[in-house]
């Protein structure tokens, strides 16, 4: 059965949400995730997103925005920016669901700009938007990331979603922060967690035909293996159907092909 | 409360200039003062758009930009500021696409008359559609000092302004590099001793907001998300707001629970129909997907050969050579806003 990379990480994505909690999702990928999830083990998942809406049935289409009239459709909730924030800071996101630049081996994700002078970037993106306040204040933080090197990188140029700082006990801590963290970091190629005591990216699973070297090859610090690898779930052709005819029929989103 | 910080530096490698812990628009109590002496008298406050911005947009203001991304932004107000010319503006908002590049579009096309000095923000782009192109020249080249939040500090930046407080704590920007670059100040909390993030408060000159519904006084509804434009109009010293429909009051008086702006906080009310276009109106009209692609393609053409001819036959056509924004919505014409009333899908809205 072939999958394409998009399809896998929105499978995987779905994967990793538990029933029964509340995901804070970004656009494009993190929503189909989602709405796969909620589809298939999930059926008890709900959405915040981030412009006001709560737990919105998405029957007129897939939101292409967070801010799109259709994710407002028939919400329980729907206020605005500052409502779903602070029900973040409260304590009722469980699932930040983001995307980046970059990233580094604490999980700390740059989606402000490549370069050395804030004043004067090389490359300038459009800015934080919501992540940097997902990644501080839901519960725990899922990034999802095409493999590359460029990507995962050494150091983030500069840091826009806080993951566990410097790998220190305390730094989010002192970062007055209440979420706990990076959780998982998914891409194409592999499944990342993170080290409970070093805060280390750790690989978790990898695709069927990847070993953990050629995953290595295309990350830029060095990570630390799970004993217990495992080989990622590939999605069924129900799983294949659901994303492309329920989901995403338009093809906004799972027609990009990524490396 | 003592100042502090997080270990950020541990990690940080971007160098920036320290910025002052100062407002870039009126400050609390100037814009107090502006409230206080402002008449109360519920009053007419429709007028047309060309008056709207005579009367309050001026060089070197801070300008408020309501709605989010591509919902229900301001974008019929964003034309007429550009016809009538403003310049060294200061931008304020949570995150925006069409309005922002529009003015940036402006400066490159003829900055004499349109120029932002710097905008206050969280995000610049087009979500699916791609970056903001004209955001990454005038930024990379160095022509725009950008002073960044996420989109929760904005929103609790306007917030705080419109409770009339200077401040407010949040529980995000710490431990990353917005912490050193913006003017939020790490802080350790008087009550539980740890640390917590201030941001100042926000207050624009003027506040750009387009809502579902008003009547004449400025008493607003809004439907949809409401991204963060009550709190922009309480913020703003002066709001101009366009409305989809003007309502009786008698209708306001009815469901006073249903007002998200009341009236003191509104300057001018405008009646304008697709007063979002390109950009969606939850309940009237969904965006526009091959315009903002459209001036999204000129605009990294520019960026890509430094050619403005295409961006300033954008503007002579859609602005310049529009009296109004009825004008422009002619161009685009009826079919295709007829499409977009109808994948609007029929939210359901209370007039």
């Amino acid at each position: 059965m072939g999958y394409s990379a998009v399809e896998m990480i929105s499978y995987t994505g779905s994967r990793v949400l538990e029933d029964e909690k509340i995901v804070f999702v970004g656009t494009g990928l993190p929503i189909i995730a989602a709405m796969h999830a909620q589809l298939t083990h999930a059926p008890n998942l709900y959405m915040i997103y981030e412009a006001g809406s709560l737990a919105p049935i998405l029957e007129i289409g897939m939101p292409l925005s967070v801010g799109d009239t259709r994710a407002a459709r028939k919400a329980c909730y729907l206020k605005g920016l500052c409502a779903v924030f602070e029900l973040t800071q409260r304590g009722f996101a469980d699932y930040a669901f983001i995307g980046g630049a970059q990233i580094d081996m604490y999980g700390n994700v740059g989606s402000h700009l490549e370069g050395d002078v804030y004043e004067k970037p090389n490359v300038r993106f459009p800015g934080s938007g919501g992540a940097g306040a997902m990644a501080a204040n839901c519960e725990k933080t899922i990034v999802i990331m095409a493999l590359e090197k460029r990507r995962f990188v050494n150091n983030v140029d500069f840091v826009t979603s806080i993951g566990f700082g410097d790998g220190s006990p305390d730094y989010r801590e002192k970062a007055g922060v209440m979420g706990s963290g990076p959780y998982r970091v998914i891409t194409q190629h592999a499944l990342f967690g993170f080290d409970e005591e070093t805060k280390r990216m750790k690989l978790l699973e990898v695709a069927p035909g990847k070993t953990p070297e050629e995953i290595q090859e295309n990350v830029s610090f060095e990570l630390l293996v799970a004993p217990d690898l495992k080989e990622m779930a590939v999605p069924t052709e129900e799983d294949i159907r659901l994303l492309k005819e329920e989901i995403d029929p338009e093809g906004y989103f799972l027609k990009k092909a990524t490396k | 409360m003592k100042e502090t910080s997080s270990r950020i530096k541990n990690i940080s490698r971007i160098k920036y200039d320290q910025k002052s812990a100062e407002y870039w628009g009126p400050t609390p109590d100037e814009a107090r003062k502006k409230a206080v002496d402002k008449s109360k008298a519920m009053v007419d406050k429709s007028t047309s758009l060309k008056e709207a911005v005579q009367q309050h947009i001026k060089d070197g203001i801070n300008i408020g930009i309501g709605g989010f991304v591509n919902t229900r932004v301001p974008a019929a107000i964003i034309h007429e500021i550009i016809r009538q010319g403003a310049r060294d503006l200061t931008l304020s908002f949570q995150s925006n696409s069409i309005c922002s590049e529009w003015l940036a579009g402006a400066m490159i096309v003829d900055p004499d008359r349109v120029s932002i000095k710097r905008a206050e923000l969280a995000w610049w782009g087009y979500e699916i559609i791609g970056i903001a192109p004209i955001l990454r020249y005038l930024n990379t080249n160095g022509m725009i000092q950008l002073d960044d939040y996420t989109n929760y500090g904005m929103s609790a930046r306007f917030k705080a302004a419109a409770m009339g407080i200077p401040f407010i704590p949040v529980r995000d920007h710490g431990g990353t590099d917005m912490e050193l670059t913006n003017r939020g100040k790490m802080m350790e909390c008087p009550f539980t001793g740890r640390n917590i993030y201030l941001v100042p408060a926000c207050h624009p000159d003027v506040g750009l907001v387009n809502v579902t519904a008003a009547d004449v006084y400025g008493n607003a509804r809004v439907f949809g998300a409401q991204c963060t434009c009550p709190e922009i109009a309480m913020a703003s010293t002066h709001t101009i707001m366009t409305t989809e429909n003007i309502i009786p009051t008698e209708s306001i008086r009815a469901y006073p629970n249903l007002t998200e702006i009341p009236y003191p906080a509104v300057d001018a009310v405008v009646e304008q129909p697709f007063a979002s276009y390109p950009g969606a109106c939850y309940g009237n009209y969904w965006f526009d997907m091959d315009h903002l692609r459209y001036y999204r393609g000129i605009c990294d053409e520019f960026r890509k050969t430094g050619n403005r001819d295409g961006l300033k036959k954008y503007f002579d056509e859609y602005i310049f050579g529009c009296e109004t924004f009825d004008d422009f919505l002619e161009k685009i014409g009826y079919k295709k806003l007829r499409k977009l009333r109808k994948m609007d899908g029929a939210q359901p809205v209370i007039l």
